[in-house]
């Protein structure tokens, strides 16, 4: 602790430049420091280092010149007011001098407005141009002892007036330079003994008087130096104390900041880790969801196929063969074949029926291929939709809602025609939708889907109805209703829970990924249900402009 | 403004007995102090203080009285200064306006704080100030010197410089100018 205090005391330090007179000081410092920084509990004990100690002598310096700066301001506020004070003290007291009746000003105003200009001026300009700097105090110092010298002159000697000297003596130690208090107590002593020696009156009140009695006056005011130089020692002690203190807390503190921007990174690190896994997560989340609709499209895919194969099944292809056996047959003679023969003759209007009979299949093959180059383009899309959300971006087009609701029935259309789902339709007229048209598709065909598994054990009328309205806030409403299982209370807000399911071959993916969808569109996807068996009606709520 | 301090004003030639014309009253079988003052000298408010402590250290040994001068033209107001306020409030001390300075020159007195002392007989017995120089207070010859002689310390009679404005009674400029220079 000793080399801290020894090092954040300036070289011009007072408590460095003065051993004999606070001998002991700097060893009572360093003990009384130690203990205070060491035991008090709430700062850490910092080992000193150099830094530290520079820092310290830093603060320490800092915080002096601040005092003797303000100090000096406040000095120079106190000698214009004592200035002010000893003019108004001569004309208070001794205005004008008089003879008989006829009177002039008192050569003890001239004093006071002359002699205490001109001990108040310099003082005042140096502490107002040059604050803090070691001449400013000590010039400081003599003028106010000076000051008090024409005080007590302007009261008439009064003994009242001297206390000005101790009073100005404690107003000096704000300084806490005791240099500054051995150059007003020198002056004091110098004035006392010329004085004493050549105008004893003027300051002891006496003609005579023993050429030392001036060390009895300046022993007083070496009284009241020691007490001050006391005072000083204590403050200067805990000046360093609380420059050691506050360095200590800017090493913490610097510490903390470190550590705290070190946290920073690597928090600012796992975040980015985190942003890509669960990146990542979302992709194959979202992959999971596109296998879903695809699964729900694939549906659709089979059965076109399977119905396409029926169809090509129904050709009678044998029928066709043997027509191109018995022409090959009757190659030579084709023209007497179809003329005389009875089975030639009934060969054309067979061939014409044949074709008619072919047309019929022809055109549901065509059919369910259009549907099934339909649902592979909506497969396409789906791919095309995790390409895009992989890549973070959607594109945003003006879309008809009623193509859309069409276009998401129809992929399902298969599917709904096979288990005898009677879907209708309430489309009101909206502005166009502009929105992410892949996103609100996966949200309709899940729907769709859904509400058709809803129907798939229902007995009666499997009844699913599209409405499409705008709602008084002004956004787009398409509700899908199905007079199927329904959805009991308890799980009426856990369907939209990830990885939730209630049906057997389900994964618990498509309500969900909805959900997320109509917010990432700016909307809400929202279930009701009066219960088991009363049906289920699902909202999906968009703003018309995305 | 050392040298003014210390310039005395003059002392004049005061009489060497009571001036048996005088209004001013000599107490029987008693020493009788006599001051003038200037109401307005700013020096001789330290002359008052003097006196307060002179008073107090020979109570019973003397009767004192203070005159204020009052020029020709100016009001009895004018006259009844702080200073006669303070010499007022003294105990014993009998406060008195000389007009025109007629007592002042009776006594041949033309400095304020010009103090005489009159011994029982009516002989002088100390003339001069009792302050140390111009309006300061403390330990000073003339009030030494005028204990010693009440407490019968010394029998010789004795001066003392005196500090002062001009009491202005005199009409020449030569005569009043000392105590201004």
């Amino acid at each position: 602790m000793s080399a801290v205090v020894t090092n954040i005391l300036p070289q011009d330090n007072p408590l460095t430049q003065a051993p004999a007179l606070l001998s002991g000081t700097d060893m009572g410092l360093r003990q009384q420091t130690g203990t205070l920084v060491g035991d008090s509990g709430t700062l850490p004990a910092v080992p000193p280092d150099s830094a530290l100690q520079q820092r310290a002598a830093e603060l320490f310096r800092d915080a002096e010149n601040d005092l003797h700066r303000h100090t000096d301001h406040l000095f120079a506020r106190l000698m214009l007011v004592q200035w002010l004070a000893g003019i108004a003290a001569a004309l208070w007291i001794s205005p004008l001098t008089w003879i008989g009746d006829s009177s002039q000003v008192h050569l003890h105003v001239w004093a006071a407005v002359l002699l205490g200009g001109a001990i108040t001026g310099f003082p005042v300009w140096l502490a107002l141009q040059h604050p803090g700097q070691v001449m400013t105090r000590h010039v400081i110092a003599v003028a106010q002892v000076l000051t008090s010298a024409l005080l007590i002159h302007l009261t008439g000697g009064r003994i009242e007036t001297h206390f000005h000297i101790f009073g100005s003596l404690a107003f000096l130690a704000f300084y806490r330079d005791w240099r500054v208090l051995v150059t007003a107590t020198v002056v004091v002593a110098a004035d006392h003994l010329l004085r004493g020696l050549f105008w004893p009156q003027s300051v002891f009140g006496v003609l005579t008087t023993s050429s030392w009695r001036w060390v009895e006056h300046a022993g007083w005011v070496l009284f009241e130096d020691a007490i001050l130089f006391v005072a000083i020692r204590r403050m200067l002690q805990e000046m360093s104390e609380i420059s050691l203190r506050r360095a200590t807390l800017e090493g913490s503190n610097l510490e903390i900041e470190r550590q705290v921007v070190e946290r920073t990174a690597e928090l600012s690190k796992t975040q980015a880790e985190l942003l890509e896994t669960s990146r990542l997560a979302g992709m194959a989340e979202v992959a999971t969801s596109v296998l879903h609709n695809v699964g729900n499209v694939l549906n659709s895919v089979g059965v076109s196929a399977e119905l396409a194969t029926s169809k090509v099944r129904e050709f009678r292809i044998g029928s066709l063969k043997n027509v191109a056996d018995m022409l090959q047959q009757h190659s030579e003679d084709l023209p007497a074949f179809l003329t005389t023969d009875p089975r030639g003759k009934m060969l054309p209007d067979y061939l014409l029926k044949l074709a008619v009979h072919l047309a019929e299949p022809q055109q549901a093959i065509l059919e369910e291929m259009q549907m099934l180059q339909k649902n592979i383009d909506h497969i396409k899309e789906i791919v095309a939709m995790q390409q895009s959300y992989a890549r973070g971006t959607g594109v945003v087009e003006s879309l008809s809602v009623e193509d859309l609701v069409e276009d998401s029935i129809r992929i399902n259309a298969a599917s709904f025609s096979r288990h005898d789902v009677n879907v209708t339709r309430e489309i009101a007229p909206v502005p166009p939708l502009k929105t992410d048209r892949h996103k609100v598709m996966q949200i309709l065909v899940n729907l769709l889907s859904n509400a058709k598994h809803a129907l798939d054990n229902c007995e009666g009328d499997r009844l699913m109805s599209v409405r499409v309205a705008q709602n008084q806030e002004g956004f787009l409403e398409i509700i899908v209703m199905d007079n199927g299982v329904g959805i009991p209370a308890q799980n009426i807000t856990r369907i939209f829970s990830h990885g939730f399911t209630t049906k057997k071959q389900g994964h618990g993916f498509g309500l969900h990924s909805g959900a997320l969808a109509a917010k990432e569109l700016g909307g809400t996807l929202k279930a009701h249900s009066d219960g088991p068996g009363l049906g289920a009606t699902f909202t999906l709520t968009l703003p018309l402009e995305n | 403004m050392a040298q003014y301090s210390q310039t005395a004003g003059p002392a004049g030639s005061p009489l060497p007995q009571w001036p048996e014309t005088s209004l001013a009253h000599r107490a029987p079988g008693q020493s009788s102090l006599v001051m003038f003052l200037h109401p307005r000298c700013p020096c001789s408010r330290a002359t008052l203080g003097e006196l307060e402590l002179l008073m107090a250290h020979c109570q019973g040994l003397f009767s004192a009285q203070v005159w204020f001068i009052q020029p020709e033209g100016m009001t009895e107001d004018w006259v009844k200064s702080d200073l006669w306020r303070t010499a007022a409030a003294i105990p014993g001390v009998q406060v008195n306006v000389d007009y025109k300075g007629e007592e002042a020159s009776l006594f041949q007195a033309v400095t304020s704080g010009q103090t005489l002392l009159y011994d029982v007989s009516g002989g002088l017995m100390f003339q001069g100030g009792i302050t140390l120089a111009r309006g300061h207070s403390g330990d000073n010859p003339g009030r030494d010197f005028i204990e010693s002689l009440l407490n019968k310390k010394i029998a010789h009679a004795a001066s003392a410089p005196v500090f002062g404005c001009a009491l202005g009674w005199k009409k020449t400029q030569k005569e009043c100018t000392a105590c201004q220079q």
